[in-house]
């Protein structure tokens, strides 16, 4: 029902964006400042809605996030380990010069040099070569078959000549996107201005505006000032309700494309256990979290596979809130309260735990909370550890914690969120979990070109994961937009305003 | 004076040596690699070595610390790790918006300040005392981002008089434009001002006025106001130019003080009127771990501080002649 609600929601979108998208000056709230505008190094949530009106990808992908062709008109696949693009023919970037096959390769290989310091490497590695067969050819030669490949070649494809001739595309950037750069006041707005040579003679709106608010709140009291026409995730529960009941704005919920999850680290000599891993999952209250602490944002999860993917099956579940039975597990796992402090114990030893998050976020602390709360009610003497981002991923990241809450976002592709994650080989493998069945699985995904294929072994990976439990998915984020009645050009659940306008 | 200004400025030396290596001691000792943060959750080790190569990040402590010294002493404060771009430039473009906010909430809280301060002290006891202590007592306690996110409800939401986000046309060329008779910038300017200055001005009016008040009630007392009173003097003669002369002594010593409560109070006040200063910069800077950033604007907000005391310390010898710096 939700799917079909999110899909209602989606087409409703690009609908409301064909009908009349051209004639507005659009201005948006956003939580940060962009860092660069150069889509190779971009960071932060603002930087890639702009950078995705700024640049256009080999490929664009949809509304149920199939590629779909942009500057790539087609592609083929001759072999597992080779793919094929033929670019559009007479594509201008912003500075009047022609797109040709060697700003693709210039584009993809300055990512894959560390200099760059871009923060998507990890995504192309798998590429051997990238090469111009000739003006309008780009030939890409794998290691070894790769077939998430395709969903992240919406990387914006800058121009070589502009680049290399010191031109600086943080700050004045140069792509053959709808939009081009009017100015830029930093810290305070991004204004952008229509291209009129874009190749597909379409710009989706007069301007856009991104005015940076960083406090929720104000950015919600802007916008019902009539300050801001577009504002959207993340925003504040309290501020949610209250514009939610105002009949001057619109607003749409849609799946969005991450997860809220605890870590369950695998490596401490206490949680190697899955008994136990099992029965502390019972003790996650996922629906209060959702319904209460996210207003109904996001939507309870299930496994490690999303709603909006092509690999979901809703019949794969973890453990759900069960207190009873987190009891009887806690009791076959030989935990019990056996000295009547209202603590479980085992061997003399009293089951304590640290649970950990990041303190940037109320929301999470707020679920933290409750979970210690649930499991101090039910014999765990559970403790909170709160840390600024980077201490805390520093701590994590080497395996220090016991239970962290944390979230992945931009799951384009289930290999994003699965093989670096669960593979014994993984490089986000923080917990040390090891599965030879599940790396077979998590190998075959990503080397299959069938979509059935990975279906198939993504579903059945999925299920050993929520029966062994080195995750437990909290939530499936929700992505949240509230615009003003005159506006008809909302964004697509990744926020991004792009795809919206073409649809 | 000259030679004592200069002599103030050339102590900044070693201040700003010292401000560094605290600085950087506090970046080593946090936890948090900001080849990491660059990288973002899906950081490998691979990437997280290698970016931490190119930054430099891998080399001894002492010779990073030597480099940025080195660095410093020929105006190079290198480049920030997020923003791609020189830290000089980033903080170019923000110190002014910052500095407009600053300056115009410390105006506001100076003549606000005072006259609550001086009328209180006039009034000694009365209903308007206890409304002017009252002021002072709910300005102090208020914090500024629930004061800005009041005034914002109020001015720009009910009323609809002030825009709610933004910085307008920058301030000082508007004044100018409006010297010159054409005053529309400056009027915008001033209209996006308002909130984030009165945010800032009116937690520090309050303050100022609670020190006014008590410096007058002890100048009202001295001998010299009753000879004043004595000689048959206008009651606004004795308040406004023996009393308050003599009572501003203290309140501009404190004033240098609270301009570095501005700048710290501005890294609110700017996140919640979307002003692009250097409050938000270090923000983000901070939870970024973006060190030359961080040095950048500590170093900058210091400066910044030394040079406002070093000014009221001239002011005193402006307001008491007595004074004489060697």
């Amino acid at each position: 029902m939700k799917m079909v609600k999110l899909l209602c929601v989606l087409a409703a979108g690009a609908l409301l964006a064909t009908s009349n998208a051209s004639a507005q000056n659009i201005r948006l709230g956003a939580d940060v400042d962009a860092g660069t505008l150069d889509p190779r190094v971009m960071r932060d949530t603002t930087a890639y809605r702009v950078v995705n009106l700024l640049y256009d990808g080999l490929v664009q992908l949809d509304a149920s996030l199939q590629p779909s062709p942009n500057l790539a008109e087609s592609w083929s696949n001759p072999e597992p380990t080779m793919w094929i693009f033929n670019l559009r023919d007479g594509v201008k970037f912003h500075d009047g010069s022609s797109l040709d096959a060697g700003d693709v390769v210039f584009t993809f290989e300055t990512i894959l040099d560390p200099e760059l310091k871009a923060r998507f490497r990890s995504l192309f590695t798998p590429i051997e070569t990238i090469e111009a067969v000739d003006d309008l050819t780009v030939r890409i030669t794998l290691k070894e078959p790769y077939a998430p490949l395709l969903s992240y070649l919406d990387m914006g494809i800058v121009p070589s000549d502009y680049v290399e001739g010191g031109g600086d595309l943080s700050s004045n950037p140069v792509g053959t996107g709808q939009m081009q750069l009017a100015s830029w006041e930093r810290g305070s707005r991004i204004v952008l201005e229509p291209y009129g040579d874009h190749w597909s003679g379409q710009t989706p709106a007069n301007g856009f505006e991104f005015v940076v608010v960083g406090d929720n709140t104000a950015r919600a009291q802007a916008f019902e000032a009539g300050d801001l026409e577009i504002i959207q995730s993340p925003l504040s529960p309290q501020d949610i309700g209250r514009l939610v009941g105002d009949d001057r704005f619109q607003n749409a919920i849609m799946g969005g494309l991450g997860i809220t999850y605890l870590n369950i680290n695998v490596s401490d000599p206490l949680l190697a256990d899955p008994q136990l891993r099992r029965a502390l999952s019972m003790l996650v209250d996922q629906e209060t979290i959702v319904g209460q602490i996210y207003e109904g944002v996001d939507q309870v999860a299930t496994s490690i596979l999303l709603p909006s993917s092509w690999a979901y099956d809703a019949s794969i579940t973890q453990p759900t809130f069960d207190p009873e039975g987190a009891s009887s597990a806690f009791a076959a796992a030989g935990w019990t309260d056996t000295d009547g402090n209202g603590i479980l114990d085992r061997d003399g030893q009293d089951l304590e735990l640290t649970l950990s998050t990041h303190s940037e976020d109320p929301n999470r602390i707020q679920a933290l909370e409750y979970i210690q709360f649930l499991m101090q009610e039910n014999g765990v003497n559970a403790s909170i550890s709160i840390s600024d981002w980077p201490a805390f991923s520093a701590g994590v990241r080497v395996g220090e914690h016991q239970i962290a809450l944390l979230g992945w976002l931009n799951i384009v592709d289930p290999d994003r969120l699965m093989y670096a994650q669960f593979h014994s080989s993984g490089t986000l493998n923080w917990g040390g979990y090891a599965n030879a069945e599940v790396d077979q699985l998590l190998d075959t995904g990503r080397a299959s070109i069938d979509v059935d294929d990975r279906i198939a072994a993504y579903q059945a990976a999925a299920g050993m994961i929520a029966d062994e439990l080195p995750y437990f998915v909290i939530a499936y984020q929700g992505y949240q937009v509230f615009y003003s009645g005159d506006i008809s050009l909302v964004p697509d659940a990744r926020g991004m305003m792009r795809s919206a306008a073409r649809n | 004076m000259l030679i004592y200004t200069a002599r103030r400025l050339i102590l900044f030396l070693p201040i700003a040596i010292g401000i560094v290596a605290v600085t950087f001691a506090i970046m080593q000792l946090l936890p948090g690699d900001p080849a990491a943060v660059l990288l973002g959750e899906d950081a490998s080790e691979e990437g997280v070595r290698d970016i931490r190569q190119a930054l430099g990040l891998d080399q001894p402590w002492w010779i990073r610390l030597g480099t940025y010294y080195f660095d410093l002493l020929h105006g190079d404060m290198g480049v920030s790790y997020f923003q791609n771009q020189p830290v000089v430039d980033a903080i170019g473009q923000r110190l002014v918006p910052t500095l407009e906010v600053a300056i115009v909430a410390l105006l506001i809280s100076i003549v606000i300040g005072i006259v609550f301060g001086v009328v209180a002290a006039v009034r000694r006891g009365t209903p308007i005392d206890a409304f002017c202590m009252l002021f002072a007592q709910l300005g102090v306690s208020m914090p500024v981002f629930w004061f800005g996110i009041l005034l914002m409800y109020l001015f720009a939401i009910q009323l609809d008089m002030l825009p709610s986000i933004g910085r307008g046309p920058p301030l000082v060329p508007a004044l100018g434009r409006a010297l010159m008779g054409n005053p529309g910038d400056l009027g915008l300017a001033l209209m996006h001002i308002a909130m984030p200055a009165l945010t800032l001005g009116l937690t520090n009016a309050a303050v100022i006025s609670r020190l006014v008040r008590s410096s007058m009630l002890e100048t009202l007392g001295q001998d010299y106001i009753r000879t004043a009173r004595a000689k048959g003097l206008a009651p606004t003669r004795i308040v406004l130019v023996h009393s308050l002369r003599n009572a501003m002594l203290t309140v501009v010593s404190v004033m240098g003080l609270r301009f570095g409560a501005l700048l710290g109070g501005a890294v609110l006040t700017e996140s919640i009127f979307g002003w692009p200063g250097l409050g938000q910069l270090a923000v983000a800077a901070i939870s970024q771990r973006d060190i030359p950033l961080i040095q950048g604007v500590v170093l900058t907000f210091a400066l910044a501080f030394a040079l406002v005391n070093v000014l009221v310390d001239l002011l005193y010898a402006v307001i008491d002649p007595r004074i004489r710096y060697e």
